[in-house]
């Protein structure tokens, strides 16, 4: 079974050969092909020939083109600084104060920063692998890339001092997602949201239902409007705002490994699917094969009769230096375990 | 900034207890105006700056520190605080008795190199300070050798690191490394936090400890060096 036809079986209730499994794989492409991470900047090309080597290696169920989480706030005028061999990160915000939020305009996906670099990759994945895989282009969430926009901390003194301010950040945030988005699919991809500062471990779950939920279930809309199922994603803790983010519309709820599955299942597990969450630092990163092995089977254990289906993954991007040996780990957990699921394998071990 | 007000009939004269309890209110409130004006009004009553400090500003920190943990407050609403609290400080600390102002353990915190995430390290740092400690902030992005000068510099007691990248990681470990190379690792307690880090991380690099939210820092630095909490 090729990953399509495992999802629409699974999908359809029919026999899988196994769960669906995401280790998610970023800027970990590089490794595959021997590349150093910058050689990912400005290079759709590269990115894309990279993500199907890392597929073809490790067998997975969805390609993902993602290098950081700054595309969007970047080609929108955030500085963003690329060491040699490292994951991006944010320099500085586009704007210094509240009275330059006037200036900033939603990017132009075509000609902005690396946005037409993304696409390129998007575009590329989709054609050499995307009748067996599905691809799927990163979306930041509006709220987080605000942040990015003005900066965290100027965002968070806002959001208790300046709703509108906040509002209005969001607004252009999303404006600028929404036509990345449009872009996206136009490729034959699926956005897929990561909202990262949406989490509980950062603004209360208030805040997120007014400042983050809003706008993520907008975009949900307009990507469902293509009749596309979309994956929304947050770091960190998130057990307050399950049920906001299942209202957002989104189709499958990525989780941190902050979150416990089994509780996620007895709330919305009716509503969306689950995916996750093998910790990416502490056991894909620094574990071994077997701990690797032992963690998939936990989540397995507590979430393999989630009403709306499961896929093994991840709890975020995995670290660019994660072991080869631990994804091969993850993906053979799952092959172990099987389908249906092999009862040996939920019991406690 | 406003000029101090003066004592006058419109001013409500408080008992030092209604006073204190009232910054510690304004602060935990994440009311700048108030705090402002209860600081400058410590002052003019002639009221102890280092008590108005402790009971005041500090008790006000704590407060919003443990509706942190209760997850009653988050980081927008702890920051919101510690700009209350800082304002005050910075009105009544030019007050305080120097016998009082030179006690306080040294600690070097700051973010490894090739991770600019700091807001983490900010929080930490906020509710170090209003436990009583002095704080030297390198900022961000910071050589691992560069932790060593600074600590040794200031004499410090503690080096704290922050990171929310994996791939900054190693630079933590590094920072334990020089440290033993030069033969000073006994020292300075190490204590390392952030995102990826984790208590079995901690122990493999030969940190004295992890810590996973700002008020758990604090308890463990007061672990760490014998202070009572």
């Amino acid at each position: 079974m090729n990953a399509i036809e495992r999802f629409t079986a699974y999908a359809k209730g029919q026999p899988i050969d196994r769960l669906p499994c995401v280790p998610i794989v970023g800027n970990t492409a590089a490794r595959v092909v021997g590349l150093k991470i910058a050689a990912f900047h400005g290079n759709g090309k590269a990115i894309a020939d990279a993500q199907i080597a890392a597929y073809r290696r490790f067998d997975y169920d969805v390609i993902r083109i993602f290098t950081d989480l700054y595309t969007q706030a970047e080609a929108m005028g955030a500085k963003v600084h690329y060491p040699d061999d490292e994951t991006a990160y944010l320099a500085a915000p586009a704007i210094a104060s509240v009275e330059d939020i006037a200036r900033l305009r939603p990017a132009d996906p075509y000609r902005d920063g690396n946005l037409p670099h993304h696409l390129e990759a998007m575009e590329r994945a989709f054609q050499s692998v995307g009748h067996e895989v599905p691809v799927n282009g990163a979306l930041t969430g509006p709220f987080t890339t605000a942040s990015f926009l003005v900066g965290a901390e100027t965002l968070a003194r806002l959001m208790l001092k300046n709703h509108a301010a906040v509002h209005q950040l969001c607004e252009i945030a999303f404006e600028s997602a929404r036509i990345y988005a449009e872009a996206i699919l136009k490729t034959s991809c699926v956005p897929s949201l990561t909202d990262a500062m949406c989490s509980s471990t950062v603004i209360s779950p208030a805040q997120f239902r007014e400042f983050g939920a809003p706008y993520l279930k907008r975009l949900v809309d307009v990507i469902h409007t293509h009749g596309k199922t979309v994956t929304l994603h947050i770091c960190g803790k998130t057990h307050p705002i399950w049920e906001a983010m299942a209202d957002t519309g989104a189709d499958c709820l990525s989780l941190d490994n902050a979150a416990d599955l089994h509780a996620a299942k007895i709330k919305v597990g009716h509503r969306v699917r689950l995916m996750g969450n093998v910790p990416p630092s502490e056991v894909m990163l620094q574990g071994t094969p077997a701990q690797v092995r032992a963690a998939v089977r936990d989540c397995v254990r507590k979430a393999h009769d989630n009403p709306k289906g499961l896929v093994v993954a991840s709890g975020c991007s995995l670290p660019v230096e994660t072991p080869f040996a631990n994804i091969d780990a993850m993906l053979g957990a799952v092959r172990e375990i099987g389908w249906p699921v092999d009862p040996s394998a939920i019991a406690s071990d | 900034m406003r000029t101090r007000q003066p004592l006058n009939f419109t001013t409500i004269i408080m008992s030092q207890e209604e006073l204190f309890s009232a910054l510690s209110n304004a602060v935990v409130g994440m009311d700048e105006g108030t705090t402002r004006q209860l600081s400058e009004q410590a002052v003019a009553q002639g009221v102890d700056a280092y008590t108005a400090i402790e009971q005041g500003l500090v008790d006000g920190m704590n407060r919003a520190g443990k509706l942190f943990e209760t997850e009653d407050y988050f980081i927008p609403e702890l920051l919101l605080c510690s700009d209350a609290m800082y304002l005050g400080l910075d009105i009544l600390r030019p007050h305080i008795k120097r016998a009082e102002n030179t006690q306080r353990p040294k600690i070097v915190i700051g973010v490894i190199e090739g991770d600019t995430h700091d807001i983490g390290k900010n929080l930490v740092k906020i509710m170090l300070e209003a436990s009583g400690f002095e704080l030297i902030d390198l900022g961000r992005d910071i050589p691992p050798q560069r932790f060593l000068d600074e600590a040794i510099k200031a004499d410090a007691q503690v080096i704290a690191l922050s990171t929310l990248m994996t791939t900054t990681m190693d630079g933590m470990a590094e920072v334990v490394r020089l440290l033993q190379a030069a033969q000073i690792r006994e020292r300075f307690k190490v204590i390392v936090g952030g995102g990826p880090i984790s208590q079995s991380f901690a122990d493999r690099i030969g940190a004295d400890g992890y810590a996973g939210t700002a008020p758990a820092a604090v308890k463990l630095v007061k672990n760490l060096l014998g202070v009572a909490a």
